[in-house]
């Protein structure tokens, strides 16, 4: 149960300092030219390894904050982000979900298809969100950027597990100090 | 176990389903509210986002202050063992009676404008690119307002209040789909409307100026400045330069591409004009 809330939590954390970099930090504006959107990735990293409700109040929250700082109507990025934790969360189990390729692929697929869903919503509520072709080269690079951000996001989750949460208990584990015989000469 | 799983993923689909479709048909005033109360969640890592920054600036200026203060046993020997030649010293001189020129433009401008302002610092941008604002940390705490003009430190225009926070406000920009002003040219004083471009333009400092007569003369270069209509902005903002024009699909109109004064990318700091 803690290691659960643990996750949880974290994943929230990370998820709100992850928006907040993304509105205040403008590194990646003045040396990318367009800002990085990786809140697909974090979604792919839930929907991966976590449950059905950390899926969607994760995909709520970080919908709920992005919207909060952009022009963005409020609620419009949450059916994105939830769409593609859902899909991981639903197929995970036939997919090898360890394995750094197979992360890598998931990410950007979440990367290129969370802004387009984005920007077909905008349109279908008669917003007139600026666009043009030369948007598909970020928009490529943003999805590529989720793809490596994904295996990143796992490792760093593994390790705050490592480090928050209690092992395991595990009787069956081999060498186990406690069932081995120890045979001496007499 | 298998029933309470399948159920509890219903469950999560139909709350966020059921939270998007009320977030979607909720009063315009309410959902403003609430996203400006959700926005508020970020305020204590602004603060310390920009208590930090100011510290960082502040010890680099000491450090810069200890190094001038204290030269290096290096730079002492090269200051004696090779005195600047009249070349370099001539680049030195032309550097700082630049940097005399644009200080005491500065100071004049500041005293030439009848307008009142204040100073804010910009704290944030849209993280979504197909939008183009920017947060300040002046809020309805230090009389900001709805609509009133932002401009550039060197007096350049920048865009207009957008939403007030009680401690922060977002800035449209120039050139987001929904930031549209009369302007006009200087020297002939033709009319006309600056919009965002019609596709997305990767330097966001380009704009068009549309519905301008069709005997007007345009010439690369010539200087652009809000025209005071509608009284949303003041009159003679310097907006920008001709690039290039051509006349309208239908012939009706002449439009023109104007390339802006202030490099929206690179904002540090703008003053709001609260009284104008």
């Amino acid at each position: 149960m803690t290691g659960r809330i643990n996750k949880t939590l974290g994943l929230l954390i990370g998820a709100y300092l992850l928006v907040f970099l993304q509105s205040h930090w403008q590194g990646p504006r003045l040396w990318l030219g367009f800002q990085p959107d990786l809140t697909p990735a974090l979604l792919v990293c839930a929907g991966l390894t976590l449950g059905a409700g950390q899926v969607s109040t994760s995909a709520m929250l970080t919908g709920l904050w992005l919207d909060s700082l952009s022009a963005n109507p409020l609620g419009l990025s949450v059916l994105p982000l939830f769409v593609v934790g859902w899909v991981v969360f639903t197929f995970r189990e036939l997919i090898l979900r360890d394995e750094l390729v197979a992360q890598f692929y998931l990410g950007t697929a979440a990367g290129a298809a969370v802004p387009v869903f984005q920007v077909w919503l905008l349109w279908l509520i008669g917003a007139t969100p600026l666009i043009g072709w030369e948007m598909g080269v970020w928009w490529l690079i943003n999805a590529l950027l989720c793809g490596a951000a994904v295996p990143l996001f796992a490792r760093l989750a593994k390790l705050l597990d490592r480090w928050f949460s209690h092992p395991l208990h595990d009787p069956n584990r081999w060498p186990n100090e406690n069932r081995q015989i120890v045979r001496s000469k007499h | 176990m298998k029933r309470f799983f399948y159920r509890s993923q219903q469950t999560a689909v139909g709350a966020v389903l059921l939270t998007v479709f009320l977030l979607l048909v909720m009063p315009e005033g309410a959902r403003a509210r609430l996203k400006s109360a959700i926005g508020g969640l970020f305020l204590p890592v602004i603060g310390i986002s920009t208590t930090g920054q100011v510290a960082l600036e502040s010890l680099g200026q000491l450090g810069a202050t200890d190094a001038e203060s204290f030269p290096t046993n290096q730079a002492l020997g090269q200051a004696a063992g090779a005195p600047p030649t009249p070349a370099e010293l001539q680049l030195d001189n032309e550097r700082l009676a630049e940097e005399n020129r644009q200080l005491r433009e500065a100071v004049e401008w500041e005293r030439r404008i009848p307008w009142e302002t204040k100073l804010a610092r910009v704290v944030g941008r849209d993280p979504f690119n197909w939008w183009r604002r920017i947060k300040i940390n002046l809020g309805s705490n230090k009389g900001v307002q709805f609509n009133q003009p932002v401009i550039s430190t060197q007096g350049q225009l920048v865009g207009r209040i957008s939403e007030v926070g009680p401690l922060t406000s977002w800035v449209l920009l120039v050139g987001d789909p929904n930031c549209k002003f009369s302007a006009l040219i200087k020297e002939s004083r033709s009319q006309g409307g600056i919009v965002s471009p019609r596709k997305y333009s990767a330097d966001p400092r380009v704009v068009e100026l549309t519905y301008l007569p069709n005997d007007v003369e345009l010439r690369p270069g010539q200087a652009v400045v809000t025209s005071g209509l509608g009284g949303g902005f003041p009159k003679e903002i310097p907006v920008g330069q001709v690039v290039d024009s051509w006349v309208s699909k239908n012939g009706l109109y002449v439009e023109a591409r104007v390339k802006m004064h202030a490099n929206l990318n690179q904002l540090e700091a703008v003053r709001v004009l609260t009284r104008f």
